[in-house]
């Protein structure tokens, strides 16, 4: 049993209802992550230079690599999931601030 | 449900980032100060040189202890990237204003992140911090405090000997 933690476009967020884990849905690829793993995760989106896509010097293809889980698993995200990407760890997050609000 | 995140980590998301920026520019304050000390050294300025490379060795220990809370607390610590460390200096007092601008934009730092956890009930890291700005309030003061030295005794000549000779002083 799974409960989603946050949905976007193209990404879904699950936790389990056992084990002291994350499970992280990217292209239908399901990927189990520790919390260590989940910062790490966030950390890599969050460093992507969004403003690059926009600049054919720096980004000349629109594109970004993103090797999860000591490369264990290897993306490469156009502009639009790399959007939809940063808003999606920020939603992951954001949902565990808004449940510590609601359980004050 | 069980709040997994919460169960990890006892900071504010964005408050570790904000950490994580802090060790970034401890880090690059630290190597600052390092070459200060090598301009120092390179100048006959036995003491002023020892006053940085203990500056230095004081602000790698503040990014360290960062380093640590973050960790502590379930986050994850950042290792730094330095970068853009000047190496050119015209004069001992051009070197104590740098040092001081360079407290200043620490202390700013700082105080940001302290009223960023007021404003999302961090108080766990807002106690942390309250270490870091009376640190940072000493640490300004040592810097006026060498700077007067050139106001009082001037900049030429032997002058330059005397403030040198005085800056063990000025942390005490």
């Amino acid at each position: 049993m799974e409960t989603i933690l946050f949905k976007s476009r193209y990404y879904t967020a699950y936790q389990p209802e056992k084990g002291r884990c994350f499970f992280v849905d990217i292209r239908g690829k399901k990927i189990r992550m520790s919390f260590c793993q989940l910062l790490a995760f966030r950390q890599k989106v969050l460093a992507m230079d969004l403003d690059a896509h926009f600049d054919s010097e720096l980004n000349r293809h629109g594109i970004e690599i993103l090797t999860l889980c000591n490369r264990e698993h290897l993306f490469i995200l156009d502009t639009l999931e790399v959007i939809d990407l940063k808003m999606f760890v920020q939603g992951i997050f954001a949902m565990s601030e808004l449940h510590a609000l609601v359980t004050v | 449900m069980k709040d997994l995140v919460r169960q990890r980590l006892s900071i504010n998301v964005d408050v570790m980032d904000l950490l994580n920026e802090q060790i970034a520019k401890e880090a690059h304050s630290s190597s600052i100060y390092l070459a200060m000390a090598s301009w120092c050294d390179h100048n006959a300025l036995e003491n002023s040189a020892e006053f940085f490379y203990n500056q230095s060795k004081e602000e790698r220990d503040h990014m360290m202890r960062i380093f640590k809370f973050i960790n502590d607390n379930g986050g994850m610590a950042i290792s730094p990237e330095v970068t853009d460390i000047t190496h050119d200096f015209n004069s001992l007092e051009g070197i104590f204003e740098s040092a001081l601008e360079q407290e200043i934009a620490i202390t700013k730092s700082i105080h940001n992140i302290v009223l960023k956890c007021r404003k999302v009930n961090d108080l766990a890291t807002e106690n942390f911090l309250q270490w870091f700005v009376k640190e940072q309030m000493e640490e300004e003061q040592i810097m006026r405090k060498a700077l007067d030295l050139f106001d009082l005794m001037g900049t030429e000549g032997i002058a330059l000997k005397l403030i040198d000779e005085r800056i063990p002083k000025i942390k005490e």
